[in-house]
């Protein structure tokens, strides 16, 4: 039993981490899957506290977490150590690849103990102050994040360069199956070089991330202190090491592996596997006085959150929302998209809206929305349209960030609307039968005049961007969606025009 | 003048015709190029769309002479339908699906060995095929969909006989098919006045948009020149009058289904559906200018007056 421990362990995390890849996958076109496709994100209690901190109100979708939270009670940080989808990838990048190399000498890690829990209060400040940033270190969010924006588009590119020549191989017309549409998101190096460097701290210590920075697991281990399911050791214990050496976390300090740091266990059970067998697990009440604690000073706490409070401040008055300095008007948000301030805060960044668009639309921003609206979704006409009967990103927000809206309201929210550059329309400047935005356009807000040249209804659009993404003209289009800085709804179309029989 | 069945044939063709309630005595004497057949309800009150799909199918191919003149045993049909909008088959954008399935299942019936439906729509594919039913009417019948929204369906091919338009990149299978069905749905279209058969084989290029820069109305003709469709059932059942091509707007049941050889012949006959703007009188075939571009290029008969057609009623 105690051998089949760490491999049953090993089991679940690769279960977790591929159960994650699959809902991540299942993040597209028909959505039906019975199981919410955000689910990790919803089990997230760090997204759940820091969301009711920016929002000010309870999202239901985030309750889940707050179950995950209970069961901390019971089992400690057991979340990271089996089913945190980050901890599985940084512990089989730990496993091959710093296997062999020896632990460095063993140092005083007291004040990189406590840089979590700094981060941690910096975060919960940057909360209050209704800033998103934190959310950028948050596991599950990370892990989604770094999934969808960095490796899905590399594995679109490999599936289209082998397709057709794996389908030149077959007899002709056996296979017919189309390319995939390129994805294209310009943060996926700098997500990409983020996750490495998190990899990469494995050479110092194993799960650095997981030990020092992750704000997720510090939430667990203040909670941690009330756990029952604890760890015992008898009088047998050697002082061998055996379980100092083997705990991933560094929870069993050298000079008492008798008693363990709690707040750090990840309940992973390595220390199971001790020569005298005197370690166990079982119920025991809540040991309040910790051992081996770290040095939480005041001066610290109040520090951390003086920096959070003041970078939170900074940030927010950061002019920085466009290139030129001025508001971006180019900065369309999806449909049903909380007010700009309020967006950028509940936002996870998550990319679970990038990967569901069925258009490809949604783009993460790297500044165009300011510093505070770092990797939050933009919708990006010339690349793709926001389809009329598709309401997908708003059903899978797990902060609702994007509010559900069903479609027959989504259809008519107004997210920007649509001009002409009459300069570069080749129907008003070179007299041809074009209309192509007349012909895309859903909601009959582009009609042609009697030359057959097109005219926007503004009253009509709601700002889709079929028109910018469908017409000819090279490079920038002639029809270009413009924010209209807050949405809003229109009037729904009188059903009689539809429809009725001649 | 047709083309010499074998026993197995005209006893296909005998059944079809049973099965119509029309005796095709004339389908012998049908001239091959030109040809022109027209299934309605022959109603005094007018009201339309008695016969089911299904029926006026057949009785609009029994005059052509049935599907086995077109499709031989074991051969592979492509079938470019109309599905370039996310809409539902009521609002008549895309095409009628119980007549895609009846028009499949008579591919099927004549021996086709595949029968396969493409369309590079204008929505995303996936919302196009789920809420315009057509998805699930061609699986149903035992069709493959495909939808054209990878570069690589496409192949490079040089337009000869193009005025404007000198390559053009097209769905490779409907190149390399043995019978390919143009399924067009006549429709309202405010930039080209109409949508036609002749219009709904821009479906088969890979950068559409592109055309309308260089002379939409040629660039529809000279598409029609590569790949003639070897036959053309137009789906009037219900047609979209106003709001074309992507609508929603004003609807009218026609209750015909047009088989034809000739695609421009049945442009013109189908273009008769639709009202001027300015005149308010019934389309002259001659108004609709890509038509009058392919009749130019030598892809049909404009002139219905020399063109037989055969009117056949549904019992």
């Amino acid at each position: 039993m105690k051998r089949t421990i760490p491999y049953l362990r090993r089991m679940v995390q690769a279960l977790s981490f591929f159960f994650l890849l699959y809902l991540i996958i299942k993040t597209a076109f028909p959505l039906e899957l019975k199981i919410p496709v955000d689910l990790y994100l919803r089990l997230d209690p760090f997204i759940g506290i820091i969301t009711i901190l920016t929002k000010k109100e309870i999202v239901l979708r985030m309750l889940p977490a707050f179950g995950v939270l209970l069961l901390v009670f019971i089992f400690g940080n057991f979340f990271c150590g089996w089913f945190c989808p980050m901890g599985a990838t940084i512990d089989f990048f730990d496993r091959i690849l710093f296997r062999e190399r020896k632990q460095t000498k063993s140092f005083s890690d007291q004040p990189l103990r406590r840089l979590r829990y700094g981060v941690f209060i910096f975060s919960l400040a940057t909360g209050i102050m209704a800033f998103q940033v934190m959310y950028l270190l948050d596991p599950i969010s990370l892990i989604t994040r770094t999934l969808i924006i960095s490796f899905y588009p590399p594995v679109i590119f490999v599936f289209n360069h082998f397709l057709p020549q794996v389908q030149s191989l077959l007899p002709k017309n056996l296979f017919i199956m189309s390319t995939i549409p390129m994805l294209v998101f310009k943060v996926n190096l700098l997500i990409f070089i983020f996750f490495i460097i998190i990899l990469a701290l494995g050479v110092v210590r194993k799960r650095f991330w997981c030990r020092y920075l992750c704000p997720l697991g510090t939430l667990f281990s203040i909670i941690s202190r009330f756990r029952i399911f604890k760890r015992f050791v008898t009088d047998d214990c050697t002082q061998c090491q055996n379980c100092v050496k083997g705990c991933p976390v560094g929870a069993i300090p050298e000079e008492a592996p008798e008693s363990y740091r709690q707040q750090d266990c990840i309940a992973c059970f390595k220390c199971l596997d001790c020569p005298p067998d005197a370690v166990s697990f079982h119920f025991g009440s809540p040991n309040w006085r910790m051992v081996n604690s770290i040095d939480l000073s005041r001066r610290y706490v109040l520090g951390s959150l003086a920096i959070g409070f003041v970078s939170a401040l900074v940030i927010k008055a950061n002019p920085l929302q466009s290139e030129s300095g001025l508001i971006n008007n180019r900065l369309i948000r999806p449909p049903g998209s909380l007010l700009e301030d309020k967006f950028v805060s509940v936002c996870t960044g998550c990319g679970e809206c990038l990967k569901v668009c069925p258009n490809d639309a949604l783009q993460s921003t790297l500044l165009e929305a300011g510093l505070s609206g770092l990797y939050t979704p933009r919708l990006v006409p010339r690349i793709g349209y926001c389809e009329e009967f598709c309401n997908f990103c708003g059903r899978i927000c797990p902060t609702e960030a994007i509010r559900p809206l069903p479609i027959e309201e989504k259809r008519l929210i107004q997210l920007g609307v649509a001009h002409i550059n009459k300069t570069r329309c080749i129907a008003w400047d070179m007299e041809k039968i074009c209309l192509v935005c007349n012909e895309q356009c859903s909601y009959h807000a582009i009609v042609g005049d009697e030359k057959k040249r097109p005219i926007v209804k503004e009253e009509k659009c709601t700002g889709c961007g079929i028109c910018e993404n469908k017409c000819p003209v090279d490079g920038e289009a002639a029809i270009i969606v413009y924010s209209s800085g807050v949405q809003k709804k229109l009037k729904p179309e009188p059903n009689s025009a539809v429809n009725s029989k001649v | 003048m047709v083309n010499s069945q074998d026993t197995k044939l005209s006893r296909r063709q005998i059944i079809k015709a049973t099965a119509a309630t029309v005796i095709p005595l004339i389908a012998n004497k049908l001239p091959f190029y030109g040809s022109l057949a027209h299934a309605a309800e022959e109603s005094d009150l007018g009201i339309p769309k008695n016969g089911s799909p299904s029926q006026l199918l057949r009785a609009a191919m029994a005059p052509l002479g049935g599907m086995g003149r077109f499709i031989k045993k074991g051969q592979r049909v492509v079938i470019k339908a109309n599905i370039a909008w996310a809409r539902t088959p009521e609002q008549a954008c895309t095409n009628n699906p119980d007549l895609l399935s009846a028009l499949i299942k008579m591919c099927y019936e004549a021996g086709a060995k595949r029968v396969a439906i493409w369309d590079h729509t204008c929505d995303n594919y996936q919302f196009c095929f789920s809420r315009s039913g057509l998805k699930e009417a061609a699986q149903k019948a035992g069709a493959e969909i495909f939808s054209g929204h990878g570069r690589n369906v496409y192949k490079q091919v040089e337009v000869q006989k193009g005025r404007k338009l000198k390559t053009a990149e097209m769905l490779r299978d409907v190149l390399e098919s043995d019978v390919f069905v143009n399924f067009p749905i006549p429709k309202h279209h405010f930039a080209t006045e109409l949508t036609l058969g002749l219009k709904n084989l821009i479906g088969i290029v890979w950068n559409m948009e592109q055309l309308h820069r260089i002379d939409l109305h040629q660039c529809i003709a000279d598409i029609n020149t590569v790949r003639k469709p070897d036959l053309v059932v137009m789906d009037a059942i219900r047609i979209l009058t106003t709001n074309g091509p992507k609508g929603p707007g004003k609807t009218e049941d026609i209750g015909e289904v047009i088989a034809s050889t000739d695609i421009v012949a049945a442009d013109a006959y189908a273009a008769t559906f639709f009202k001027h703007p300015k005149t308010g009188k019934p389309f002259k075939p001659e108004e609709i200018k890509f038509v009058k571009n392919a009749y130019e290029l030598g892809l049909g008969e404009i002139d219905l007056s020399k063109v037989r057609i055969k009117k056949v009623s549904v019992a």
